[in-house]
């Protein structure tokens, strides 16, 4: 290597350390009695103790903001994938008038503003009794979640070849059944990477989960971690722990499909 | 009528304060087989409760029957049509605090029965001086004693975070120098009063250096931890750190700290803002009165007197103070309670108040963090409010839905 | 082929696209377009949830007349200006920098995409409070570094300065976003033909001519669409600021999106905060129009 290539390895150096600092500040804090805290910080840990994540699981039973968080993005996934595919597999792969429009109309639709639709999804949902519930979170949801995974599947089905369904039509199958049984399984990981990209968006969203819940019994994580101060107080240590276990998840995800996720966020865009 | 009425009945508190509520419930229905009590669970925080509130009753959602109110709320709930006025039910509101009823009133009748009454207090340390001041004069020059004296590191910490109970505690400055918010329907706080209240806040944080930048910031919590670790001389705080600060466990003051009223100002006096929970019942309830027995049973002086010992919370009515069973109970002598919520003031009562407080909430902060004048914040804060005041049909102007 | 047999299978083709596309339209148009409309007749409407004595009165325009005579909602959209073009600068020049480091071959490469992923991955709303753990009060652990380093003499309450507030909430930002950007650059960094650079080097170029002359150049179109995605998302931010000051001290750090959230769910004003929505979502639209119609602009003159 040229001598003067040392800077890359320095810049690196200093993102991984970036990067990894607030994680282990919280970790470290997360493991710290709440009195000790704020006095006289210390960079190396001493005296640790889990009483945070145990007052989370007793006194403030966090699984349930575990339980509905899985359950809506687990549900918004499902759902915005299921659909998604076969609106995704025709905008890419099919020949119609209106298309490019109708996919751009999709992308401006996942851009544009959440705060815009608060009001109207709020009195829909009081209207429909589905304040404070689970299919009152997984409706709004599908308003980004969905623009996205077309528009992710999309990228992935135009990368396959083109003869993959022709070959399948030849031998007498019709669009759907090519669809079906062709397109589908060859492009399983663009879809699983889709999934999981939704996922963790529908996992970390706030706003809506904070404006159409009431409380801990349908509160997702971000809102419960969000509002965990009491009638007079912050309790930080909880926080922390909280934190470090709303990050698990996501971190794990993306630990194991580094490679596809980052694939599946630079096609979307710079393909696009 | 087959089968007993069924009265639903919102419940938030953790720990011991919840025993306490479970327990009496229990009672309750031990004593009255008609009515069977059934518990709803809400969040503990003031304002994600009022949402929740605001959400069940503007549905018309018939329960829960009974509601917890905050004592800022009650005008609002009446206004709305969603609670129920007490008077039918005849409670005896002369046994309680005077400034308790007041804050549960709107038009001309009683909306909520005061539950408990949380009042602000002036924490002080006993080893540090004989006598808590009066005045915030002596307040100020206390402080910066004990500072020379190389005392604990602050004076006076309170809550000034941009939430609820800044208001609070500019309330009681206010109070001390005379002035008021709303006098009926007009927004008064723009005054002398008003002026050298939020000045004398202001001068405490950076001419007299008795008070913490930091409490910009702070809410209960941090003040408490603040006074229980030994780092501040005074504190401003409601009842609830009591019972924790006496543990020496976990407090470094514990036996080394009293309470005594607010310190009063030149042109005013001694003032304590009044907090606490109400019971009120919901106007779409199915049983109306078997929701008024559970408030009258849990309103009793002997149940009063149970959460008073067991989580030192403030009764409402006057005669519980002359029990000596409650000098036991309460942490410090129920004389001084007693005189402290007799200064109790309420704050603004109007149906527009949490628009209201977030209004005064935004300019008082912005007086505190030097971004404005001290005049030119309450100027401004008189303006938008007399204007949200009109918008609603509250104020002296017309109302706005008429144009 | 024939023409008439050619157009029939197109029909056909077209009649399977559609029913294809219609689930996932019809639920975006019932989620997402259907509200919107909705949020604009709304806001021409006295509709306060805590008034209901004042009924539901139609207004016309008073809502907007409202909004833009209100000095906090001009702050508010100052606040949200100013952090959206600092933020995006700052991620935009770090992201540069991370994206040419990346390029270059080297190991431990699995760590490093790792290391900038995570922070991408987390909810908004974690990564706020661990920057506001940091700078918490006078004893946060910034504070307790920078005493002793020397940089400041003394603690500094951070959240109470209008503008030392600002730092936590734009550092939270650059720390979580910036490794969008870089993986984005990377990707078009990636894309630029080696041959290029070897051209460029026979030439005699410098490294900073390279960069000039051919990266800079090359990556224009990478680089436009990071700023396009990073400023609509920093236009519309709520969670972070939401979590980390609250919007204080005073207002001084407000955005539009927490003006209209606290106009609609904290007070209950749906028609005035309904036109604060319609404002915001003009405003983000008029954002997309202008960065669609430079980047196709650019997009072509790269090609010619």
């Amino acid at each position: 290597m040229k001598p003067r290539n040392w800077w890359p390895a320095l810049v690196l150096a200093l993102l991984v350390l970036a990067s990894a600092f607030p994680f282990y500040w919280a970790v470290l804090a997360s493991f710290t009695p709440e009195a000790r805290l704020f006095q006289e910080p210390s960079l190396l840990p001493s005296g640790l103790v889990l009483d945070h994540y145990r007052a989370l699981f007793t006194v403030r039973s966090f699984w349930l903001p575990i339980r509905n968080s899985l359950i809506v993005a687990g549900a918004t996934t499902l759902l915005c994938v299921s659909l998604g595919a076969f609106c995704a597999y025709a905008l890419a792969r099919l020949e119609f008038r209106g298309k490019t429009v109708l996919l751009g109309s999709i992308l401006a639709v996942g851009m544009f503003p959440q705060i815009s639709v608060v009001s109207p999804l709020y009195l829909v949902l009081r209207e429909l009794r589905l304040i404070n519930t689970y299919p009152g979170l997984v409706l709004p949801y599908l308003t980004f979640a969905m623009p996205l995974t077309v528009w992710l599947l999309v990228g992935f089905f135009r990368q396959l070849p083109g003869e993959l369904e022709e070959a399948a039509m030849v031998d007498g199958a019709g669009r759907l059944r090519a669809f079906w049984e062709v397109i589908i399984p060859v492009a399983l990981p663009g879809i699983a990477t889709t999934a999981i990209l939704t996922f963790v968006y529908s996992w970390n969203e706030f706003l809506f989960a904070l404006s159409f819940t009431l409380g801990p019994e349908r509160q997702t994580v971000p809102v419960a971690i969000a509002l965990f101060r009491g009638q007079y107080q912050v309790p930080w240590g909880q926080i922390l722990a909280a934190a470090v276990i709303a990050t698990l998840p996501v971190t794990l995800l993306v630990l194991a499909f580094q490679r596809r996720i980052v694939q599946g966020l630079t096609a979307g865009a710079v393909k696009g | 009528m087959s089968g007993p009425a069924v009265v639903t009945f919102p419940i938030s508190a953790l720990g011991a304060e919840g025993r306490v509520l479970v327990q009496q419930l229990s009672r309750f229905t031990a004593a009255n087989p008609g009515i069977k009590v059934v518990q709803r669970v809400t969040p503990d925080a003031a304002d994600q409760k009022h949402q929740l509130y605001v959400q069940w009753l503007n549905a018309g959602a018939s329960d829960p029957d009974v509601l917890q109110l905050d004592v800022i709320w009650t005008p609002e709930f009446a206004a709305a049509g969603w609670i129920l006025p007490l008077d039918q039910f005849q409670p005896d509101t002369a046994a309680f605090f005077p400034s308790t009823i007041t804050a549960n009133r709107w038009g001309d009748s009683l909306y909520a029965l005061p539950w408990f009454a949380d009042v602000g207090m002036l924490y002080w340390r006993t080893d540090l001086m004989a006598a808590p001041p009066a005045t915030f004069a002596e307040l100020v020059q206390e402080a910066k004693r004990i500072r020379t004296r190389g005392g604990p590191q602050y004076g006076l910490v309170w809550q000034g975070a941009r939430y609820e109970g800044l208001i609070t505690t500019f309330v009681e400055y206010l109070g001390a120098h005379g002035g008021r918010i709303l006098d009926g329907r007009r927004v008064v706080v723009n005054s002398d009063a008003g002026l050298r209240a939020l000045t004398e806040m202001r001068d405490q944080i950076y001419r007299d250096e008795i008070v913490p930048p930091a409490v910009l910031t702070w809410q209960e919590e941090q003040t408490r931890f603040a006074f229980q670790n030994g780092q501040a001389a005074f504190m401003r705080n409601w009842p609830y750190p009591l019972p924790l600060m006496q543990d020496s466990s976990e407090s470094r003051v514990a036996g080394k700290f009293a309470v005594a009223p607010m310190p009063a100002g030149p042109g005013g006096s001694h003032t304590a803002a009044i907090g606490g929970a109400q019971l009120a019942i919901n106007r779409r309830t199915e049983h109306p009165e078997a929701a008024w027995a559970v408030i009258e049973y849990l309103t009793r002086p002997e149940q009063m007197r149970e959460r008073a010992r067991v989580v030192g919370q403030f009764p409402t009515r006057t005669a519980v103070y002359d029990d000596p069973d409650l000098a036991s109970g309460l942490a410090i002598p129920p004389a001084t309670v007693r005189r402290i919520i007799e200064y109790g003031v309420p704050r603004p009562v109007t149906p527009v108040y949490t628009q209201l407080s977030e209004i005064l909430q935004i300019h008082l902060h912005r007086a505190l963090t030097r971004q404005s004048t001290p005049e030119a914040a309450l100027a401004r804060a008189q303006l938008d409010m007399q204007r949200l005041l009109d918008r609603a049909g509250l104020g002296t102007g017309e109302p706005v839905a008429s144009r | 082929m024939p023409r008439a047999e050619l157009s029939g299978i197109e029909q056909q083709e077209a009649r399977v696209a559609w029913g294809l596309v219609l689930p996932a339209l019809l639920t975006i148009l019932l989620v997402a377009l259907f509200p919107l409309l909705w949020t604009v007749w709304e806001s021409l409407h006295l509709h306060d949830l805590r008034m209901p004595w004042l009924g539901r009165p139609f207004i016309g325009l008073d809502n907007y007349v409202e909004a833009l005579a209100d000095p906090r909602f001009w702050g508010s959209l100052g606040h949200t200006a100013f952090f959206a073009m600092t933020s995006v600068a700052m991620e935009l020049i770090i992201g540069l920098v991370l994206a040419l480091a990346l390029n270059r071959a080297f190991s431990g490469r699995g760590l490093v995409r790792a290391s900038v992923l995570i922070p991408w991955a987390i909810p908004t709303v974690v990564s706020a409070l661990l920057w506001r753990f940091m700078f918490e009060g006078q004893s946060g652990i910034v504070n307790a570094l920078l005493v002793d380093a020397g940089i400041l003499r003394e603690p500094l309450v951070w959240l109470i300065h209008p503008a030392a507030a600002w730092v936590p909430v734009i550092l939270a930002d650059v720390w979580k976003h910036t490794p969008f950007v870089a993986l984005l650059l990377l990707a078009g960094l990636q894309n630029i033909d080696a041959s290029l650079y070897e051209a460029a080097r026979i030439d005699g170029a410098s490294a900073w001519r390279q960069f000039r002359h051919v990266t800079l150049p090359l990556l224009r179109p990478a680089i436009l669409v990071a700023l396009i995605f990073r400023t609509m998302d920093a236009f519309r931010v709520f969670d972070l600021i939401y979590a980390l000051t609250g919007g204080g001290p005073g207002t001084s750090t407000e955005p539009i999106a927490l003006y209209t959230f606290n106009a609609l769910l904290q007070n209950l004003q749906f028609g005035y905060g309904s036109a604060l929505s319609v404002i915001v979502f003009v405003i983000t639209f008029c954002l997309a129009l202008v960065y669609i119609k430079v980047l196709g602009a650019e997009l072509t003159g790269t090609r010619r």
